[in-house]
């Protein structure tokens, strides 16, 4: 594998990384909604090692989406702990990344401008800058399109591009919502390959919340399978197969008929969102 | 092909008019004294542009234009990014811009002239005002519209304030602003040559109209009016061509 950052500590070794342990316990969120209390998420306990790829999958209103913005403190607003190597999370941090569903580029700038945004609070000399600039593009296959605007883009490039500007500053937690919910079948197979590929050599720790659950089994090194109302984790599956991976695997396909068992158990009278289930963005 | 038969449709309505004109202006003595014949005013329009006279007048507007619209479209911008941010300014000042704008501009000459007399001074101030209205509005508009999603992302990565005012609020305010601009150049145009009829005392298109209508002169007051058509005409299509170039990062479908 080839060491594509030179410049930045050892920590870029993924077998002596040993930061980016993420211990979420106890944690529980509610939203008071017309005066009523309602429970989002509900005693979630997750310990993610370093370096390691987590795939969440589960229906609407499972409060996966709420448990990333937790994680990199959009929202601050929680009961229990969530803990990044041992500091706990309070509000947003150049060490925890998020990649949204829908790219959020800003559209005034280049493509490389973009990517600069996550330096802009690193000091870092110009020309070093550049260089991490050039290279996370090189890493998402975007090269030639630095000096593109976002509408010039495809969606899946858009998607890269966006990868690219989630890494730059590296941080130690990457989490991505439902990165790929957007593209059509084919981009999005080739984007998950892609995914894979980075994952591989940037070693950051993944959490990737997704409804897709060929997706989260083609990725995760674990697949926690969450429930609704309240939102809670129903069940956390080892993928114990190593990167890369083949999807015509026969253990990716008997988990698959396992997880999507697993979700579509007794499904409730007041949720028809169910039936939708997998592969449907979220609406 | 296309283009062609479409500029030769554009042409066929003014064509048509200037005949009715021409056919207008052989009725006798007093329809010649309304509708100048074309001969006479192209004779005049050569005759100005040659003395000079056509440069000195659409200089003078054009100027008072310009300076009006960097005076009070400078003012507005900046009232409108201080409204825009603070709702504090906005409570005090938006109230009071709402209501001012409900009087014409015309409606504060008895005002100004009693305060200002009728010199140059005067003058730039109603046609600034002019163009503050338009610029404020939109500019205000585009700073209070900012979106959750990108504010989002301004604070993943831990955005000052004035990084975000930079990078976020101002160029997504951009494309109003530039509305706000356009709208702004069109009326100070406008206004222009409005107080310069009605304050006569220097040079300018308007001064020079008056002037012709005093001396009977319907052929100079029409050179005038397609004057200040053609320039106004001429100075929106460059502004939309700034427009473009500087916000060409917009997809196509947003402009």
């Amino acid at each position: 594998m080839t060491d594509h950052r030179p410049l930045r500590g050892p920590a870029t070794d993924k077998a002596a990384r040993r930061t980016g342990a993420v211990r979420i316990s106890g944690l529980s969120k509610r939203y008071a909604m017309g005066g009523k209390a309602m429970t989002v998420l509900d005693d979630i306990n997750l310990s993610i090692r370093p370096g390691e790829f987590v795939s969440i999958v589960g229906p609407s209103g499972c409060g996966k989406s709420t448990l990333l913005r937790l994680i990199v403190g959009l929202d601050t607003d929680y009961d229990g702990e969530i803990r990044l190597d041992d500091t706990r999370v309070a509000g947003t941090g150049l060490e925890r990344g998020l990649v949204f569903q829908d790219h959020r580029l800003f559209p005034w700038m280049t493509v490389a401008k973009n990517v600069e945004v996550a330096l802009l609070n690193q000091k870092l000399p110009r020309d070093r800058r550049e260089r991490v600039i050039s290279e996370h593009l090189a890493l998402v296959g975007l090269s030639d399109f630095g000096d593109a605007y976002p509408h010039q883009l495809s969606g899946g490039m858009a998607q890269r591009a966006a990868i690219a500007r989630a890494l730059a500053n590296e941080p130690k937690v990457l989490a991505l919502d439902e990165p790929l919910g957007a593209l059509d079948a084919l981009t999005r197979v080739k984007v998950q390959a892609e995914l894979q590929r980075i994952w591989m050599e940037a070693g950051t720790t993944m959490i990737m919340v997704t409804h897709d659950v060929d997706e989260a089994l083609f990725l995760g090194d674990r697949v926690v399978v969450m429930s609704p109302r309240p939102g809670r984790i129903a069940r956390i599956v080892d993928v114990d197969l190593p990167h890369p991976r083949d999807r015509a695997s026969p253990l990716l396909h008997r988990l698959k008929d396992e997880i999507l068992a697993e979700l579509t158990r007794e499904p409730r009278e007041d949720d028809g969102t169910l039936v939708t289930f997998p592969g449907r963005p979220r609406g | 092909m296309k283009r062609l038969a479409s500029f030769a449709l554009a042409l066929a309505f003014p064509a048509l008019v200037l005949g009715w004109w021409e056919w207008e202006s052989r009725q006798g003595l007093g329809h010649a004294y309304a509708f100048a014949p074309l001969e006479q005013i192209a004779r005049s329009f050569l005759e100005m542009l040659a003395d000079g006279r056509l440069a000195l007048h659409a200089g003078a507007s054009l100027q008072r234009a310009l300076t009006a619209l960097l005076i009070g479209g400078t003012i507005g911008i900046v009232a409108g990014v201080a409204t825009g941010l603070s709702r504090v300014l906005d409570r005090t000042a938006s109230p009071l811009i709402t209501v001012m704008r409900q009087v014409p501009i015309l409606g504060w000459l008895p005002l100004v002239a009693l305060w200002f007399g009728n010199g140059d001074g005067a003058k730039l101030l109603l046609v600034s005002l002019s163009a503050f209205y338009p610029t404020v509005l939109n500019t205000q508009k585009g700073m209070q519209a900012i979106e959750q999603r990108y504010a989002e992302v301004g604070r993943l990565y831990g955005f000052t304030r004035s990084q975000s005012l930079r990078m976020i609020a101002w160029p997504s305010a951009l494309p109003l602003i530039f509305t706000g601009i356009s709208q702004a150049l069109a009326f100070a145009w406008i206004a222009t040559i409005g107080v310069e009829l009605l304050f006569s005392a220097s040079a300018g298109l308007g001064t020079e109209m008056m002037a012709a209508q005093v001396a009977a002169r319907t052929d100079i007051v029409l050179v005038c009016v397609a004057c200040v058509g053609v320039m106004g005409f001429t100075l929106n299509q460059l502004f939309a061509l700034l427009r473009t170039r500087l916000l060409r990062w917009q997809p196509a479908t947003a402009k």
